[in-house]
């Protein structure tokens, strides 16, 4: 007999190597940024660390896509905040108000776009915040004050992608390939059921269409890796276009197994007596071969075969709300502080307005200002203890890297916990040690303004907490009414012909993308209805795209007009009548014709999808009623 | 000797070597298909690394030429 012994793997204090690298990775960068900044004389070094910090990602294409967007956005910040003080610097209320009304029209941007694209329109509002609003008793400074910051922040930039580089920060891709990996297999297991019969629920679904449509933003910063990173994202992009087709097939698979043979229990067998079936097996083995061709494409840094886009998906009405949100809660904040009457105020709101920024691209914003509320006067300790126990006084540069050394590296192992409030505490306190320490040349040491901006941080985070209690979010219920009305109107478009000119595949994305974007956890009955609603949409309109696809290639032959008479059976959702010009394919195909025979198998197939997706969508649309 | 001259943009004089930086990363990022067809990713153990010389190779070059 013999036995195997499953190797641990490697950690040290309960992380793994690669966290603390990553942190050590990040405490170089922030120290050759302050390094550069202090060397350079730039007047604020302290926002070149806290650019580090914020870009800190483990990946080397993250970070440098993430760079990319703080520099456009920055500048777009800058020139808000020249214009907004040139317009309203005689008007202190009016200034806030529009001050205000800009975070919360850079939320709602936020709102419509996802991964750096959302952090860019964030950043551009809480810019505005640190350079006017800073600046509202200086006006006249507010000039220097971007150049300053754009400086720091360019500087910040170079740090983290010449550290990355150099102390070898790994790829996004091999990470990307693994979990798209993962998704294939939960592809494939998904499916599994539908090869016995067995019953397969709209959770499991919905999770995985949520799953894949997550890596949008991923994918998109696969492009600045490398010289090859515009080829392998095209390649990525396909993979998941592919796998939400995959699903979308299995399910058709399923509907059409239950729809030949309620009894039978084997798909095999099913597929010999019916050629729907064998029309969806096969299509559910293209599908699975279409994800293979793109995984191996990732892998090898070639073009895919297919090259589809991932087109993204947003509630309009729910950026709008966040919007809306965010800008009162600001306005809340200014009015207590105008109306408190206190100096240096203006910290305060600067940081209220950041928190907002960053908790609206945070997948959770309530409880992210939950967690800055708590990390606030954790930070504030560290960073006492470093300013006025560690450093107390020193004024030598290498004893400042040594010293930032624990608080850094310590803080981005915590980022990279799994908890998510773990890694959410983690990457706020670098943020606010750094901004509370303010590191400078020469530092001052001086405990009076130490305290000041603590007092400002965790009052500001409080009002702010206050206020966000104050405006409560919409309700999950509320979202899905908003969402659910969406796939509605789209798929009267889908009718009508009238939807955006997209591949059925890239249609299907976007839908899957609208999907993910539905809040429920499959637990209460009514979510678990909502989702079956939303998937019955899926797949009808997916089916009506698919076979809108495949009779277009009939147009220019001798059948055009049986082609005619399925876009109108299509139109009306027909199926009985999808059936009969199946039927007269099929004659057709009697006579030879390969193409004939392969469109009344797609044709066939979508009236039973079609008939399925209604089925399942009538006792969800009461349970939602 | 070489002098190098200031770009002014509206009153704003901006150091010689920040258009040396910013010209060098739009060369950088114009040569990236050439280098892709290449086949550049392929020839280094570490691209990164390589990628991030020749950026500094192509900087030095317009820093010592212009």
């Amino acid at each position: 007999m013999t036995t195997a012994t499953i190797p641990r793997p490697l950690s040290f204090a309960g992380a793994p190597p690669s966290a603390w690298a990553f942190g050590v990775r990040i405490w170089v960068a922030v120290v050759a940024a302050l390094a550069a900044s202090f060397w350079l004389e730039l007047e604020a070094p302290a926002s070149a660390a806290v650019t580090v910090a914020i870009l800190a990602v483990p990946t080397r294409g993250g970070a440098l896509d993430k760079a990319r967007f703080r520099l456009a956005a920055t500048i777009i910040g800058v020139t808000a905040a020249i214009v907004i003080v040139a317009l309203f610097s005689q008007t202190r209320d009016l200034m806030l108000a529009v001050f205000a009304a800009w975070v919360g029209l850079c939320v709602c941007a936020a709102g419509l776009l996802d991964g750096n694209h959302a952090y860019a329109a964030v950043l551009s509002g809480y810019t505005v915040a640190l350079i006017a609003i800073q600046q509202l008793d200086a006006p006249e400074h507010v000039f220097e004050s971007g150049m300053a910051r754009g400086a720091a922040i360019a500087v910040g930039v170079a740090a983290i992608a010449v550290v990355n580089d150099l102390l070898a920060a790994p790829d996004s891709f091999p990470q990307l390939a693994s979990q798209l990996v993962a998704l294939h297999r939960g592809v494939r297991d998904y499916a599994k059921p539908v090869l016995r019969d067995e019953a397969t629920d709209a959770g499991t679904a919905a999770g995985l269409l949520r799953d894949i449509a997550a890596l949008r933003p991923e994918i998109a910063s696969l492009a600045t890796e490398s010289a090859s990173g515009s080829i392998r994202r095209a390649a990525a992009r396909s993979t998941a276009v592919a796998l939400v087709a995959a699903v979308h097939a299995a399910r058709a698979l399923k509907a059409v197994v239950a729809a030949t043979n309620p009894a039978m229990d084997d798909m095999i067998a099913a597929s010999a007596h019916s050629p729907a079936s064998a029309w969806a097996s096969r299509e559910s083995l293209r599908r699975i071969s279409e994800v293979r061709e793109g995984l191996a494409a990732l892998n090898a840094g070639h073009r895919p075969l297919c090259v589809w886009r991932m087109p993204l998906y947003r509630s309009r009405a729910i950026a709008a709300a966040a919007g809306l949100r965010a800008a009162a809660c600001l306005v809340l904040a200014s009015g207590f502080f105008v109306l408190a009457g206190w100096p240096s105020a203006e910290v305060s709101l600067s940081l209220v307005a950041l928190v907002i920024g960053l908790g609206a691209v945070s997948p959770n914003p309530q409880g992210f200002t939950v967690a800055a509320f708590i990390a606030a006067p954790i930070a504030a300790v560290l960073a006492g203890t470093l300013e006025f126990l560690i450093l107390d006084g020193v004024t030598e540069f290498p004893l400042l890297a040594l010293a930032l050394a624990p608080f850094v590296i310590g803080a981005m192992v915590a980022a990279t916990r799994p908890h998510p409030m773990v890694a959410s505490l983690g990457r706020l306190n670098l943020i606010f040690i750094l901004v509370i320490l303010s590191p400078s040349n020469p530092q001052s040491y001086n405990a009076n303004s130490f305290l000041f901006v603590v007092l400002f941080l965790c009052t500001g985070i409080g009002l702010l907490l206050a206020a966000e209690t104050l405006i409560p979010p919409e309700s999950n219920e509320r979202r899905q009414r908003w969402i659910m009305a969406s796939v509605r109107r789209d798929f009267e478009l889908v009718l009508s012909k009238r939807d955006r000119r997209l591949a059925p595949e890239e249609a299907m994305f976007r839908d899957a993308a609208r999907i993910g974007q539905i809040p429920a956890s499959g637990a209460s009955h009514r979510d678990s209805a909502v989702l079956a609603q939303a998937l019955s949409y899926f797949d009808r309109a997916a089916a009506i795209r698919l076979g809108r696809d495949s009779v277009a290639r009939l147009a220019e032959t001798s059948l055009s007009h049986l082609a005619a008479e399925a876009e109108e059976a299509l139109a009306t959702q027909d199926t009985q009548r999808l059936r009969d010009v199946s039927l007269a394919l099929m004659h057709v195909a009697g006579a030879g014709s390969a193409l004939a025979e392969e469109i009344s198998g797609e044709l066939t197939l979508a009236a039973i999808v079609i008939d399925a997706a209604r089925h399942a969508a009538s006792p969800a649309m009461e349970a939602v009623s | 000797m070489h002098s190098f001259s200031e770009l002014v943009v509206g009153d704003v004089f901006v150091a010689p070597f920040v258009v040396y930086a910013v010209a060098a990363l739009a060369i950088f990022f114009a040569l990236r298909p050439i280098l892709r067809l290449c086949g550049f990713d392929k020839l280094f153990s570490n691209p990164a690394v390589a990628q991030l010389s020749l950026y500094v190779a192509i900087l030095g070059l317009l820093t010592v030429a212009f």
